[in-house]
């Protein structure tokens, strides 16, 4: 990364800084409307910075552009809005955002897996809590952020730090890359593993799906991190079960048939 | 066909959205809420390696990291319900008097 784009990019974030911070909520004097202005012109800086590096502009560059700009425009939406139930609704457009974008990188399976996982299960249940611990009004603690300059600085010198830095780290291998040719094919062949020859020496002409390398890569190198994955469901969903049977009584409210002291015995913890 | 370091600085600045939510905002939800930012952010990273490598591990363990946010929605919900009963609010401020 050269100096001149390092700079655009740093000048792109600090832009974004400022319109985070003017849209994060703090009461009456929260600035929608510059904030958006401050992230309009973030993100027109950081598009700039990125069509400096495209190599051969298609299709893909296009779709690259939209995506990760929905991604971003709803992400500080996800945590600038004051109602938890808009934030949710904005992050399935992440979701959906981020599919798209491994898709553009191949990954179509874990793509499709993603939107189902988190757009159809994981979001529906935020959205159940949200409507369980709804309030009528907006209450204080939404329209009000915690430190919301120093949150602002601190993440967005981190987001300058690891940009930079992968980018770096991500334009040498790529340049390394270009003498081995089967890297840069748009059909990911797996290189260094136990499944290689078993795999690609049937037919090496044939191209291979994605769904079928990653199967592959899952069930003979991480066989046991998959059992793990599969325990570690079974804690959580024992862990949730006997989390949500307890009675938790309400501070200051005493059941009249309860005697006092006996609140919360009545489910005996196993 | 773009280059991949692009990938890497979208992540990166999801990943940061994702802190800046965390630690700025109240609400028990939206703290959860941020922190699935920061997972998005974390497999778009890990995908993109893993084109740049050729290979699929990082695939693989974008879907381990599928099964770990949605072991974390399911505990951290409940447990948020469970305080939400005990205070009737999702103020995390409300439980400032726990200090280490």
């Amino acid at each position: 990364m050269t100096s001149e784009t390092a700079y655009l990019l740093y000048f792109a974030f600090a832009l974004g800084g400022a319109g985070v911070y003017f849209l994060l909520p703090r009461g009456a004097e929260t600035r929608p409307t510059v904030g958006a202005l401050f992230g309009a012109g973030s993100l027109i800086a950081l598009l700039l910075v990125l069509s400096t590096r495209v190599i051969t502009p298609d299709h893909t560059t296009y779709y690259f552009y939209l995506f990760s700009t929905l991604a971003i425009a709803s992400a500080v939406r996800v945590i600038t809005h004051p109602r938890p139930v808009y934030s949710a609704l904005y992050f399935i457009l992440v979701v959906v955002s981020v599919a798209a974008l491994l898709v553009l990188l191949e990954a179509e399976f874990l793509a499709v897996a993603a939107i189902i996982v988190y757009a159809g299960a994981i979001m529906v249940t935020y959205l159940f809590v949200i409507m369980l611990a709804q309030q009528s009004s907006t209450p204080h603690y939404d329209s009000r952020s915690r430190e919301p300059l120093l949150a602002v600085m601190i993440g967005f010198i981190l987001m300058a730090a690891i940009a930079t830095r992968a980018a770096d780290i991500t334009t040498s291998h790529t340049a390394t890359n270009q003498s081995r040719p089967h890297a840069a094919s748009p059909v990911m062949l797996v290189t260094d593993s136990a499944t290689d020859e078993s795999l690609a020496g049937n037919d090496k002409a044939k191209p291979v799906g994605n769904t079928l390398l990653v199967a592959a890569s899952i069930m003979t190198r991480y066989v046991v991190v998959l059992e793990i994955a599969g325990v570690l469901l079974l804690v959580s969903m024992v862990g949730a079960i006997a989390l949500s049977r307890k009675r938790v009584p309400m501070e200051g409210y005493r059941p009249a048939v309860t005697p006092l002291g006996q609140i919360g015995k009545e489910v005996e913890p196993f | 066909m773009n280059s991949l370091a692009e990938y890497s600085v979208i992540s990166a600045i999801l990943f940061a959205l994702g802190l800046v939510g965390f630690v700025s905002r109240r609400n028990l939800i939206i703290i959860f809420l941020s922190t699935e930012l920061m997972f998005q952010g974390i497999v778009l990273n890990v995908v993109t390696y893993a084109r740049l490598h050729g290979n699929t591990d990082g695939q693989a363990f974008g879907l381990f990291m599928l099964v770990i946010a949605a072991v974390e929605a399911g505990l951290a919900l409940g447990m948020i319900v469970l305080i939400y009963r005990r205070r009737g609010t999702l103020d995390a401020e409300a439980w400032s008097f726990m200090r280490g």
